[in-house]
């Protein structure tokens, strides 16, 4: 077998380890509320300027891409609620996933790389404390919980974008973009939203925390784990997109064919 | 007779391919200080991180107060090297701490002491140090000496029975390096701790330690006192101890 197939599957192998020694940690010695309140705070507030721009321009975008398409079809009246729909269920979780990969999942990496090779970890674990429980868990439970308030935050502003730019360009008066929103925009968007945005952010806490924590080999080994924490994550996020396409997809056909 | 506080019985590690210490064995008796020196890459830092459980060794057993270390029960293990204190080469300081969180770290995770208790332990250990006025500067604020009193500071935060110190003079100038290790032997000789150091500084290793050994070729060579060292007639010790350049050590590079 080829060398580098072999790193690779020891290298999937050792993050999945590390998974489930952060989750076995979160179950058995939980970290503080405080600890994840901070990183919560830290990483909703180092992303929420540019999430809250690049969701208005998203919005946008939607909404000259709709616009384009169904005028032809005399069905100006659903711009908002086609435009939302689309962000909502795929483009705003994929959008604050690249976002928080660019950011947070960099940031986190360099950070746990690090403290790793200048033996912080080792001297947490010196002094009596787990490293997972300590500065592991509560980055990996920030992130995850983040990336909803960020979501949140997302789909307002592409709401408002798209609202503005329908106004200015089409014509189409705000009530009547968002009177349509709740038709189009149901339950199952909503939850295929959320399903989207809980597995990217399990993604890139689990490839951003665990390629910091396992940084060796100073300064180059800090920024090897940067670099290949914003690859893996890209590619992840994009294979898993289709992967929970799939999977809700053919969820929504059951519950819809059973119902 | 008291049996040794700190045991390494036939213990092999090695990285890789290579052996870096092959079947060594070290005791260490209680308030004793045993100071490591050798050539730089042979091992003394690895004894100490297998000490610290931070290595766990290929073969052999590393024992504290007669339980081996690496048989332990993850809590038991945690107990126990609760005991200890380690000041690390590069220090490790948190940077993204205050001088003061450093040492008020441990004290938070593992005592039960009230915020008041902790901050007034800060202050008592800054003091011990003599950095009592940088509280609240972060590490990368204040200078090397500084930072090392500060590890040594953090080391002790548990008052562990041992404490292990990773070249506690590197980089220092001879002032500060006298300094440091005198302050290393008050809080010894305050504490009545047993203590492992590694130094590559002659000079000090003979003022902290009780013996000295030596790590070369993937094993300890026990050298003794300073008396005893001196008159060793391995060459290998011969030659590092005079910083000779021509001898079996450089020739085995």
């Amino acid at each position: 077998m080829p060398k580098l197939l072999i790193d690779v599957i020891d290298d999937v192998g050792n993050c999945l380890l590390f998974v489930r020694e952060v989750m076995f940690t979160a179950l058995t010695s939980p970290c503080s509320f405080a600890s994840i309140c901070e990183q919560i705070w830290t990483v909703t507030l180092q992303s929420l300027p540019t999430t809250a721009l690049a969701g208005f321009f998203v919005g946008a975008i939607m909404t000259v891409q709709f616009t384009l398409q169904i005028t032809t079809f005399g069905a100006l009246g659903y711009l908002g609620g086609l435009s939302t729909s689309g962000t909502v269920r795929e483009v705003g979780p994929l959008l604050i996933a690249f976002l928080l990969s660019g950011k947070v999942g960099a940031f986190t990496s360099a950070e746990l790389g690090t403290m790793q090779v200048t033996e912080q970890i080792d001297a947490i674990r010196c002094l009596g404390a787990n490293p997972i429980q300590e500065i592991i868990l509560p980055r990996y439970l920030g992130i995850i919980i983040s990336s909803f308030f960020l979501l949140a935050v997302g789909l307002v502003m592409s709401i408002f974008g798209g609202m503005l730019l329908g106004l200015v360009f089409s014509g189409i008066n705000p009530e009547e973009y968002v009177r349509h929103i709740p038709t189009i925009v149901n339950k199952f968007s909503v939850a295929n939203g959320m399903f989207k945005c809980l597995v990217f952010a399990f993604l890139l806490a689990s490839i951003c925390t665990y390629k910091g924590y396992s940084a060796r080999g100073g300064a180059k080994g800090v920024g090897r784990a940067v670099v290949s924490t914003a690859v893996l994550t890209m590619v992840g996020i994009v294979v898993f997109d289709w992967l929970t396409s799939l999977i809700t997809d053919t969820a929504m056909n059951v519950v819809l064919g059973n119902s | 007779m008291a049996s040794a506080q700190l045991a390494l019985n036939d213990v092999s590690i090695g990285f890789g391919d290579g052996v870096l210490l092959s079947k060594v064995n070290l005791s260490v008796m209680p308030g004793e200080c045993v100071v490591l020196v050798g050539p730089s890459g042979k091992g003394k830092t690895v004894l100490l991180k297998l000490f610290a459980g931070l290595l766990k060794p290929t073969l052999g057993q590393v024992q504290i107060e007669d339980k081996d270390l690496n048989q332990l029960a993850p809590h038991e293990q945690k107990q126990l090297l609760l005991k200890m204190g380690m000041l690390f080469q590069k220090n490790a300081l948190f940077d993204s701490l205050s001088v003061g969180e450093n040492i008020a770290f441990p004290l938070r995770e593992k005592t039960k002491l009230s915020e008041a208790e902790i901050q007034e332990r800060v202050v008592y250990f800054l003091e011990q140090v003599g950095i009592g006025h940088a509280r609240l500067l972060y590490p990368d604020e204040i200078s090397g000496g500084m930072q090392k009193r500060l590890g040594i500071a953090r080391a002790l935060a548990l008052k562990p029975q041992i404490v292990l110190y990773d070249d506690p003079t590197a980089g220092l100038d001879p002032i500060t390096s006298r300094l440091i290790v005198d302050l290393i032997l008050r809080l010894r000789a305050e504490n009545k701790s047993t203590v492992i150091a590694v130094t590559n500084d002659m000079v000090r290793a003979y003022q902290m330690a009780d013996r000295i050994a030596m790590v070369v070729d993937g094993e300890i060579v026990i050298t003794g006192n300073k008396a005893q060292t001196l008159a060793h007639q391995d060459p290998r010790v011969v030659q590092f101890v005079r910083g000779q350049l021509h001898g079996p050590l450089t020739e085995s590079q």
